[in-house]
């Protein structure tokens, strides 16, 4: 799921496009705030920045620096182009055609877990089996030879894959699939 | 969508939003309401409309929250809804998932993978219900009898609001679990089966998850710090 700041002063054009996102972009995580300031106090980063050019001006370094994930608003005619980062949406014409800009950059920016095919791997079948066997994951990582790091991107393309989050969900499917038995964990 | 006003023709709102049925019902309100406002069947059943109006604009919209205005009111109140939606889950939405999952299972002969919803349902439910227990016999009564004043300040341990769930979890593992559940049956669910049931179950499921996402707003944003505040005072 992208999670999306939208960096705007305005109270109402923040709730607008906010409403926007999650009506047409859903599921997305759509956080508001006044000022960059108030964003960068996020621990996390977000995938896109929407803003306007006055507060793109105003921030004018921390927007450039994250220019591939920043999204400009401006209310001029669409220039045709917007390819290019940083990316600019005119909120000029019909509600399809902002709705329509703004799927374009959608559908580049999700990530190759998302597009991609929701089998496991072998390795991430091995992981899986040892996190439903109640396995953690320094466990995992000595058992298998791998760094942590790894267990834990394994972790989460396992998840993003399977749309599953907790270990008894997981559990389930193992059990669904035959990567373990019912005699050997009993659900 | 429009706000919700207590002119409002209840059975309007509630054609217009069946999902609030379930919140008017454990409130003793039943269908058959004629053209009556919202005013006149809280009114008719003893309840303040006021509060009746914040909790169905609430449940309605995700994005509506008047914390303020909810934290004006008195703690038993909140902890009355509470305990009702509480009751209301093992009552009727936990038997009503039940009865659509016992006939899928028995409807789908020789898959087995039935078997094992049923079986992750029950270990949903005793999740649950160990929860609800808790809010029962000991974080209620705590909250009720702090805000009676009955309670000497420090004088307990203060009980915490919700032990299952651990500090680095963001979300209620009820939740979760139900979200997997629902997630499991659409993306993974394989064999034979009943179309119907399992549209029963998965929008049995889906409606028990949004309750309790809507119980926990006003647990964790409302009555927790109400509670937070009376032992700081």
């Amino acid at each position: 799921m992208l999670r999306v700041a939208v960096v705007l002063s305005d109270l109402l054009q923040r709730a607008g496009l906010a409403a926007l996102l999650e009506r047409y972009f859903a599921p997305v995580e759509v956080e508001c705030f006044a000022a960059v300031d108030d964003a960068l106090r996020e621990e996390r980063a977000f995938d896109l920045y929407f803003t306007d050019s006055a507060a793109f001006v105003t921030e004018v370094d921390f927007f450039l620096t994250h220019r591939a994930r920043c999204v400009i608003l401006a209310p001029q005619e669409s220039g045709g182009g917007g390819c290019e980062a940083p990316y600019v949406v005119s909120t000029r014409g019909t509600l399809e055609e902002v709705v329509e800009q703004i799927g374009r950059l959608w559908r580049d920016d999700r990530s190759e877990d998302e597009k991609s095919s929701t089998d496991l791997s072998g390795r991430e079948v091995e992981v899986l089996r040892l996190v439903v066997s109640g396995a953690i994951n320094k466990e995992i990582a000595d058992r298998l030879h791998i760094s942590l790091n790894t267990v834990l991107t394994h972790r989460k393309n396992i998840t993003a894959k399977l749309g599953i989050k907790t270990v008894p969900g997981l559990t389930l499917y193992a059990l669904m699939h035959g990567y373990i038995s019912a005699d050997d964990m009993p659900l | 969508m429009a706000l919700l006003t207590s002119d409002t023709p209840l059975s309007s709102a509630l054609e217009q939003h069946p999902s609030l049925i379930p919140l008017v019902n454990r409130f003793g309100i039943r269908l058959g309401l004629g053209d009556r406002t919202l005013a006149a069947v809280c009114d008719e059943h003893r309840l303040d409309p006021e509060f009746m109006l914040l909790l169905m604009n609430t449940y309605l919209f995700d994005e509506y929250f008047p914390e303020q205005r909810l934290k004006s009111f008195h703690v038993s109140r909140i902890v009355d809804y509470l305990s009702k939606t509480n009751a209301y889950y093992l009552h009727y939405q936990l038997p009503n998932i039940e009865r659509h999952l016992a006939r899928l299972i028995a409807g789908g002969g020789e898959n087995s993978q039935l078997a094992l919803l049923g079986r992750f349902f029950e270990r949903f439910k005793e999740s649950l219900i160990a929860a609800i227990d808790y809010d029962a016999e000991v974080w209620f009564p705590y909250c009720a009898a702090l805000s009676a004043g009955t309670v000497p300040q420090g004088s307990v341990p203060r009980p915490c609001p919700a032990p299952q769930t651990a500090a680095d979890e963001e979300e209620d593992p009820t939740v979760g679990l139900l979200r997997d559940l629902r997630s499991i049956m659409v993306r993974h669910l394989s064999g034979e089966y009943d179309d119907n049931l399992a549209y029963a179950v998965i929008f049995a499921i889906g409606s028990i998850e949004r309750d309790i996402r809507q119980h926990n707003r006003i647990r964790d944003r409302i009555l927790t710090p109400l509670i937070d505040a009376l032992c700081c005072a």
